[in-house]
């Protein structure tokens, strides 16, 4: 398997290279199980996280996945309160490349950045998270996460449900799908279920219709709380009503036997009722581990220009 | 340069796309004679034109020359140079300068400036209101003492219709026009990318094209009622060339531009993030494409113009989303467009004479330069069998955000003549 500098989105990924990294992962969740959890994989190599958008979850995730290849992990600090400027981010490329970093791990809220900084540096750059355009490393864990349920993907169906027009998690875990064979279908309010996406994904605007569908997971997005004043839709008591995994619709995913997934953070009590997290088939903590050994696998497959 | 004789030429003319072969001669910046077998007075210089195309010089109604207040993008010198190496003999400036072009004294030093620095007229247009910021009228009635045809905001649409309405009553009175820049800021989004699978697919929030074509309709039905002729600059959508077809069959007093690069691209162009297809309006689909060329034809649009738009590479580098709109144009138009349309025989050297050289004069109330006996020599002399390659060495413009950047397209313009100085030759 032919090794690449950058890991920027999933579309430029090749089905055998997603089938190779969710292959890489297994061995490395093993690993979690034994007293040390270590390897020496990425010993002497430095990667440095620059998280431009604060996200503990997934900035947890990416350390102790270099941590557990060996890799010594510097936080960049940048400035979350004000704007990013595309002119500060070039003296921060400057700065990175005067430190000799092999990984950088970039997290943004401008689509494209990444880009801008593979371009610019030796190091490997891993996209974990831009604007709404990319968040490869949880199309990753995701399409892990669902391998272990499913282990023959093709054909099954997931359908994923929220604020589909500002979701990079959306975009990304999509396309990953589709490329592994499962049918993806999109649910949503129609202000938010984009019209423009690629054609072989299914769309609906009502609940019952895609639930008629057959989904054998049920991928719930977070809805940004932030969004209430924005007027995609009136009120979250609304959207909770319409789209939420409420006790009613929760008693019929029990009935169907259907999986849920959701990226995390949760909202309780608005994409999805208390009850679901005890859920035998909720994945949602199965994710978080796999988050790290999907990651671990990205690490150990990106080459740095660094090396050469 | 006492006299110079072009031998062999094939001239074009607006009319039709038939190329009369002749030898023209110019003695004193003016056309002496046109013939054949004109015998060269003693001391002309003497150009060998066979397979060579004549043609009047080009004329740019929409130019940024970032003079005042942005010289690392651009100056008038810088510019103007650039409209030469692209065959343009004459050049209307847009008004977002900083500070911007909305008095009398702004014009004045935009045209001493011009005095200076510039081989080629330089008019410009003025702004609707003080400093584009869409709140006051601008100092008109100065600017228009000055020569001043257009006004316009461009960058922008003015947002509020009572007052674009009152200054197009105001000024339709005098001898001007008003050009809009169409965009209702409700409906696009924050970055300039078209509203579709692009926009879907890099995760940023588009502008669809009826953001365009409202405000396109707003500034037409305003226009109609205040009496004012109206301009539209740079048309980028399908809908939006039909709003103008309907108008003019209605008769409205209303003229529309295309961009050779609304032409020519589209959203699929961007490819990942490739700011050198960032502009305002938006880059939208092929379909729209081969509708703005139909309306080309039709001549639903009356002129060709560029929008040059000059940034710097460091700004175009960076992402897309902070990147600046806009690309350059002056030095690629013509060549893109031979390349594109007229070798693919799309239309003839008579629709680029009519729409990117005679009808922008008029629209500005200047005389066409038509290559004739009596006339002032102004023409260019384009070779079809040459080549063209858009390195940096080449371009004169000072900055290079241009799509063609280092790729060889077939056409080139080989000598530029103006009065009675060669302004260049290849
Ligand atoms: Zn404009």
């Amino acid at each position: 398997m032919t090794t690449r500098k950058d890991l920027l989105d999933i579309e430029s990924l090749s089905r055998e290279e997603i089938e190779h990294l969710l292959d890489q992962a297994g061995p490395f969740k093993e690993l979690f199980t034994r007293s040390v959890k270590k390897v020496p994989a990425l010993k002497g190599k430095s990667v440095l996280t620059l998280f431009y958008e604060p996200s503990t979850r997934t900035l947890s995730s990416f350390e102790v996945a270099a941590k557990r290849l060996s890799a010594d992990v510097t936080t960049f600090d940048v400035p979350h309160s004000s704007v990013v400027k595309g002119e500060s981010v070039k003296d921060t490329i400057d700065t990175l490349q005067s430190m000799r970093t092999d990984y950088i791990i970039v997290r943004n809220s401008m689509s494209g950045l990444p880009l801008v900084i593979a371009r610019e540096t030796k190091a490997s750059v891993i996209n974990a998270g831009d604007g709404a355009h990319a968040h490869p490393t949880q199309a990753l864990l995701d399409g892990f996460t669902f391998r272990e349920v499913f282990p023959e993907m093709q054909r099954k169906k997931i359908l994923i449900v929220g604020d589909i027009l500002h979701s990079r998690v959306a975009r990304s875990t999509s396309t990953l799908m589709r490329k592994l064979g499962v049918e993806v279908a999109w649910l949503g309010p129609g202000s938010l279920v984009p019209k423009h996406g690629p054609r072989d994904i299914k769309r609906f605007t009502n609940y019952d219709e895609a639930m008629q569908w057959g989904p054998d997971v049920v991928y719930l997005l977070r809805i940004q709380m932030e969004r209430q004043s924005a007027p995609y839709f009136p009120s979250l008591r609304e959207y909770t009503k319409l789209y939420g995994v409420t006790p009613e619709r929760f008693k019929r995913l029990e009935d169907q036997g259907t999986y849920i997934m959701h990226p995390g953070p949760v909202n309780r009590g608005v994409e999805l009722c208390d009850a679901v997290m005890d859920y035998q088939r909720c994945l949602i903590n199965q994710q978080v581990e796999n988050g790290i050994a999907a990651r671990m696998a990205v690490l150990y497959w990106l080459k740095p220009e660094s090396d050469q | 340069m006492s006299a110079l004789l072009i031998q062999n030429a094939q001239i074009a003319c607006e009319e039709n796309d038939t190329l009369t072969p002749a030898d023209v001669l110019v003695e004193n910046g003016i056309i002496s004679k046109i013939a054949k077998g004109v015998e060269a007075p003693a001391g002309a210089k003497v150009v060998d034109a066979s397979g060579k195309v004549l043609l009047p010089g080009m004329f740019d109604t929409h130019i940024h020359m970032r003079e005042p207040g942005q010289e690392a993008k651009e100056t008038i010198q810088s510019g103007t140079e650039a409209a030469i190496n692209g065959g343009v003999t004459g050049v209307v400036l847009m008004p977002n300068t900083a500070p911007a072009i909305d008095s009398a004294a702004m014009v004045r030093t935009i045209y001493d400036i011009a005095k200076r620095d510039s081989r080629i007229p330089v008019y410009t247009s003025g702004c609707i209101t003080k400093g584009r910021e869409g709140k006051e009228l601008a100092g008109i009635d100065g600017m228009l003492q000055l020569g001043v045809k257009m006004l316009t905001d461009d960058g922008d649409a003015v947002p509020d219709m009572s007052l674009l309405k009152r200054a197009m009553e105001y000024a339709s009175e005098f001898d001007c026009f008003f050009a809009s820049h169409c965009e209702v800021l409700d409906l696009s989004g924050p970055r300039a990318l078209n509203e579709g699978v692009v926009s879907h697919r890099l995760g940023i929030v588009g502008s669809p094209a009826c953001s365009e074509e409202i405000c396109m309709d707003r500034d037409i039905r305003l226009a109609h009622a205040a009496g004012a002729r109206l301009h539209i600059q740079h048309v980028s959508s399908k809908l939006g060339m039909e709003t103008i077809r309907w108008w003019k069959s209605m008769g409205a007093k209303l003229s529309a531009e295309v961009s050779p690069h609304h032409l020519l691209f589209n959203e699929e162009d961007i490819g990942n993030y490739d700011t050198h297809y960032k502009m305002n309006p938006p880059l939208r689909t092929a379909e729209d494409n081969k509708a703005l060329l139909e309306g080309l034809k039709e001549g639903v649009f009356d002129i060709i113009a560029t929008d040059h738009a000059p940034h710097t590479p460091f700004e175009k580098a960076q992402d897309f989303v902070t990147s600046p709109n806009g690309i350059t144009g002056l030095e690629t138009a013509l060549v893109s467009l031979y390349h594109h349309f007229i070798k693919a025989g799309e239309f003839g050297w008579g629709l680029i004479v009519k729409r990117y050289s005679a009808e922008p004069r008029r629209m500005m109330s200047l005389e066409p330069v038509p290559i004739e006996e009596g006339g002032a020599a102004e023409f260019l002399l384009f070779d079809p069998e040459g080549q063209t390659t858009f390195t940096s060495e080449f371009m004169r413009s000072k900055s290079q955000n241009t799509p063609f950047l280092d790729k060889t397209l077939d056409g080139s313009i080989d000598l530029v003549v103006l009065g009675d100085a060669v302004l260049l030759e290849r």
